[in-house]
């Protein structure tokens, strides 16, 4: 049923015919036609209020009232268009910033991974590898022959699924004539089935199509979607990876985008058994890639816990087939060494990327938390000061027969339809934000607000809605119908209960201002600190990027490089060239132990003897701008017939050589099956991120060593370092026409993405920061120019009585300093305790930082002058008779 | 009600009766609003009280319930008028609610023939 089927017009008519037909009928039966007409009113008196009641039982009803209220609302809002805009602005920033940084921390901490049955996953986690091999992550990273003895258990697991991608970035993939890149993981043939995990179309693999190293591909939703705009007849067609060819067979459901967290994963084959398919694209070790290397752990693991199995459980169940299948091939462990332990850990949102971005999170959400604190007591101050001013109004339908009801009604209405268009408006900006944030982490992976992020949304917003609506009411309630009558402006608004009520709160929001300063001051210092890091090099005119070409053989390899050289030598502008295996600033390290003079240096107990290494060819230091302390740089001469070199920095002098002269000694891998003499010595200098301590490092020739694949070129040049890279784009293009320059950027953009979490981190808490103190000065300025109005007559009458402007100016300043001095004195314990809580996120800087609190109680000060100046200035203008004219 | 009548040969219809009766009162063609209030009238031979808002609200819910139907049309003295019409749901309901009242009355009846209770008095 919709309502009314007939207007009240109808209704009114057919009454009106009645009592033309009943008068007739009357007037038949021999009355006056008067009495006629009279008679039949009569009968028919009180059909109106019948057909009132009859609609009132009509359940529609109270959606017509609200449709009024709501139409009184939007009136009395539009009546006060400054009040309405600040409060809908102040909402929409408020919970606008909390949906966002909400959704964020949802999607990467706490909503599941689009899977089926996500609780009962979990990734596996080692305490450590094996002595002597190398890993991706030391916890998160296994061998294959781990993984295979932990996959042929089926007593507390389901399924163990495994995933390693193809390379670091992405891999080169043809589909047709044209060569071109995509994200692409080998998995394990439980790894849809496993994962639950549906397909849109084709087929997942199958146990099968992991034993056969099937040449089958699955592509993802997001890649049919953006590659083949999705054409329905995708499977079936050939992609070539790294010029193997697959068959497309399937495609994921939509939402799936892989368990690389962060990055959206284009496509899945079965683990693969080919050089050129190793995983993360390494060139394969001594002949051996991951399938056959027990001593290279780099495929991360997920198991299905069978139901009713606790993660612990699992891991003692499995203990023991880990410790076999760890050291399958490697012969047990050696003499003193702690074997590794496997453990479990609740599969959730991103993951293997999420522990990195917790505490920053959590930091951002307290911030926002505090912001949205501030922003819903504005507008709660903004709505008392409004309706302070509409008390009159309020009495007045109080004295014309309104009920408390009604009023309540109305308000609720009034604050209903404010909440409503500030939700909005924050759900637009937290969609944008989120996008925003995803583009500048460079994070794939869907960070919109979800069913879930809605929901706390619309709660947050209910509460404000209810809070909004009832706060002014006891105000309006309070005028009582009498005080229509009274005409004194002064004596209308003289409840001092009302006005403490406001300064406490403001005192609070200026607390709250302190903290968020404080924060922000300590994180933009941080950052500072960072970007003003010295590097140990020097970073600018350098430009860097990757060449993976097709290697056949060590030789065709070396030759190849050896023409690169001579090639970018050749360019004008270029200074210097050099490459190296791990580029600098992208995360990655290769991190051993190595033998000096043969055998594993002695460390005080407890130490670490892990050496970070990289394979670099001729020059490389004189390009980077390293200073050099003892010996030589790598040099043209140094090839694989020439005595085996290598260079180490002052940190693994110190440390292994504890003071002695290296020049002249033997490093080595190890296992002491590759050997090299110490050439140089060179100050510290950052290699994985701008942020990393000083660790012993060493530097291995790449033309000595017997492996050789895809090669970061770097160069030194004069000018703008990119405008070089179309001349080296065609000079490379004359060494191999179908070789693309991979991820070309200056060295110091590359160092700065090692900092882009943080940098991202400053940013946004300098914004809070500023958001904070603009609210906070919106609300100051508000309640004080409220109360300057409220008191004009208060000051009217002062100044007739001699007062001078300047103590009126000052009576006002004075009582927004001390609202600051209270909020400060408060602030300052509650930034103190949040600065401990940042402490592990700063750097350079301590949490009880002089200059950080010094700004952010100049900050508020300065704030709370600003706001007082405006209302200071108007009470000072008051005329003394104009104001008692106005009694 | 400050209008109603205090007539004492009157009586009140009982709630849910007035449906019944204006069902009745169509049973043989379109009638009016004022119609039905005099069939019902007149055919009570005067003892039943109409009161005519009442009924424009009861034909109101019958109508929404579609027992009956009403369109526009001109009196037999040439006003306009809104005649109601029986639906066939209308029917149904009239025969169901005809044996229900019969049911009804003639329990009633026998629970007051029974002379030999305890003496009371109809006032």
């Amino acid at each position: 049923m919709f309502g009314r089927k007939r207007s009240a017009k109808d209704f009114a008519e057919e009454i009106k015919s009645h009592i033309e037909i009943e008068a007739d009928a009357l007037r038949e039966e021999g009355l006056s036609a008067d009495e006629a007409q009279r008679r039949a009113r009569v009968k028919v008196g009180n059909a109106r209020l019948e057909e009132e009641r009859y609609y009132q039982r009509n359940h529609w009803m109270w959606l017509e009232n609200l449709g009024r209220d709501l139409r009184l609302g939007i009136r009395s809002l539009l009546q006060s268009p400054g009040f309405a805009l600040t409060a809908i602005v102040t909402l929409a920033l408020g919970v606008g910033a909390n949906t966002a940084v909400f959704s964020v921390m949802n999607a990467i901490l706490l909503a599941s991974l689009p899977v089926e049955h996500a609780e009962q996953l979990v990734y596996l986690r080692t305490s450590n590898a094996p002595q002597g091999t190398g890993t991706i992550d030391s916890s998160q990273t296994f061998s294959y022959s781990a993984y295979d003895a932990l996959r042929r258990q089926n007593n507390v697991m389901d399924d163990v699924i495994a995933f390693v991608p193809l390379s670091p970035g992405k891999v080169a993939v043809r589909i047709g004539d044209i060569p071109e890149v995509a994200e692409g993981d080998m998995v394990s043939g439980t790894f849809f089935s496993g994962l639950g995990v549906r397909l849109a179309r084709g087929k997942g693999f199958t146990a099968q199509d992991e034993t056969d190293h099937a040449q089958v591909a699955v592509i993802s939703y997001n890649y049919w979607t953006r590659r083949f705009a999705r054409n329905p007849n995708v499977l079936g067609t050939t992609m070539y990876v790294n010029g193997v060819a697959f068959t497309i067979v399937g495609i994921s459901a939509d939402g799936f985008e892989g368990l690389e967290g962060g990055n959206s994963t284009d496509f899945w084959i079965p683990l693969q058994n080919k050089v050129e398919l190793n995983a993360w694209g390494n060139p394969p070790e001594n002949g051996k890639i991951y399938l056959n290397n027990p001593t290279w752990w780099c495929m991360r693991l997920i198991g299905r816990l069978k139901p009713g199995v606790s993660k612990e459980q699992a891991a003692a169940a499995l203990q023991s087939t880990f410790k076999e299948g760890a050291y399958a091939g490697l012969g047990g462990p050696k003499q003193g060494e702690k074997p590794p332990t496997l453990s479990m850990e609740r599969a959730k949102g991103f993951g293997e990327n999420a522990q990195a971005q917790e505490r920053p999170l959590h930091m951002l959400m307290g911030m926002v938390a505090l912001v949205l604190l501030i922003a819903l007591t504005n507008v709660a101050m903004l709505l008392l000061a409004r309706n302070a001013t509409r008390q009159r109004e309020f009495s007045m339908k109080l004295a014309l027969g309104a009920g408390r009801l009604n009023l309540l009604k109305q308000l609720l209405a009034e604050s209903v339809l404010l909440v409503t268009a500030g939700g909005l408006l924050a759900w637009c900006f937290a969609l944008v934000a989120t996008r925003a944030l995803a583009a500048w982490a460079h994070i794939e992976a869907s960070l919109a607000p979800d069913d879930t992020v809605l929901i706390v949304t619309l709660s947050v917003l209910a509460v404000a809605a209810v809070l909004f609506g009832l706060a002014p009411l006891r105000m309006a309630l309070s005028a009582g119908p009498t005080l229509a009558l009274k005409t004194s402006a002064a004596t209308s608004n003289t409840d001092a209960g009302k006005s403490k009520m406001g300064r406490a709160i403001v005192a609070l929001q200026m607390a709250l201002c302190v903290v968020l300063l404080v924060g922000a001051g300590l994180l933009i210092r941080t950052l500072r600190n960072l970007q003003d890091t010295p590097l140990g090099m020097k970073v600018e005119g350098l430009v860097v990027f990757n060449i993976s070409p097709k290697i056949t053989s060590l030789e065709q390899g070396r030759a190849f490089y050896r023409d690169v050289y001579s090639k970018m030598r050749e360019l004008p502008g270029v200074e210097s060239v050099t490459v190296m295996e791990e580029r600098l600033g992208s995360w990655w390290s290769d991190n051993s132990d190595m033998t000096v003079d043969g055998k594993l240096p002695e460390v005080p107990d407890g130490g670490s003897r892990t050496v970070r290494s990289n394979v670099v060819g001729p020059g490389f230091l004189t390009t980077l701008g390293v200073p050099v302390l003892e010996g030589r740089d790598f040099n043209d001469s140094d090839t694989v017939n020439a005595p085996h070199v290598g260079i180490i920095n002052e940190e693994f002098a110190k440390r292994f050589f504890h003071g002695a002269n290296p020049i002249g000694h033997m490093i080595g891998t190890d296992h002491g099956e590759y050997q090299m003499r110490v050439v140089g010595v060179v100050k510290n200098h950052k290699y994985r991120s701008i942020d990393e301590e000083p660790i012993p490092m060493a530097w291995y020739e790449y033309a000595q060593i017997p492996m050789i694949g895809g090669m970061s070129v770097e160069l030194r040049v004069k000018g703008k370092p990119l405008a070089i890279l179309p001349s080296v784009r065609k000079a490379i293009r004359q060494l191999d026409p179908n070789l693309p320059l991979l991820d070309p950027t200056t060295q110091r953009a590359q160092f700065d993405t090692t900092i882009s979490n943080q940098i991202l981190f400053a940013r946004l808490a300098g914004f809070f920061g500023l958001l904070a103190v603009v609210l906070v000065a919106t609300g100051l300025y508000g309640t004080l120019s409220y109360r300057v109005n409220m008191r004009t007559a208060e000051i009217g009458v002062r100044m007739a009585l001699g007062a001078r402007r300047g103590q009126v100016v000052w009576m006002i300043l004075r009582d927004s300093l001390v609202l600051a001095a209270v909020g400060i004195a408060l602030g300052v314990p509650l930034a103190m305790m949040a600065g401990n809580a940042l402490e592990s996120s700063l750097y350079g800087v301590k949490a009880m930082d002089a200059m950080s609190y010094a700004i952010a109680v100049l900050g508020v000060i300065a704030v709370a002058v600003a706001a007082s100046s405006l209302p200071a200035a108007r009470a000072a203008s008051v005329e003394p008779l104009q104001a008692l004219r106005t009694e | 009600m400050a209008t109603r009548e205090n007539n004492p040969d009157r009586i009140a219809l009982l709630q849910g009766t007035l449906d019944l009766l204006i069902l009745k009162s169509l049973v043989f063609g379109p009638v009016h609003g004022q119609g039905v209030a005099r069939a019902i009238q007149r055919q009570s031979e005067d003892v039943f009280l109409v009161d005519h808002g009442s009924l424009y609200v009861a034909l109101q819910r019958l109508e929404e319930k579609k027992w009956i139907r009403a369109k526009w049309g001109v009196s037999e003295n040439n006003r306009k008028a809104r005649f109601y019409q029986l639906t066939a749901k209308g029917r149904e309901q009239l025969a169901e609610k005809t044996s229900e009242w019969r049911r009804l009355t003639s329990a009633v009846e026998r629970i007051l023939d029974v002379t030999h209770g305890p003496e009371t008095e109809e006032a």
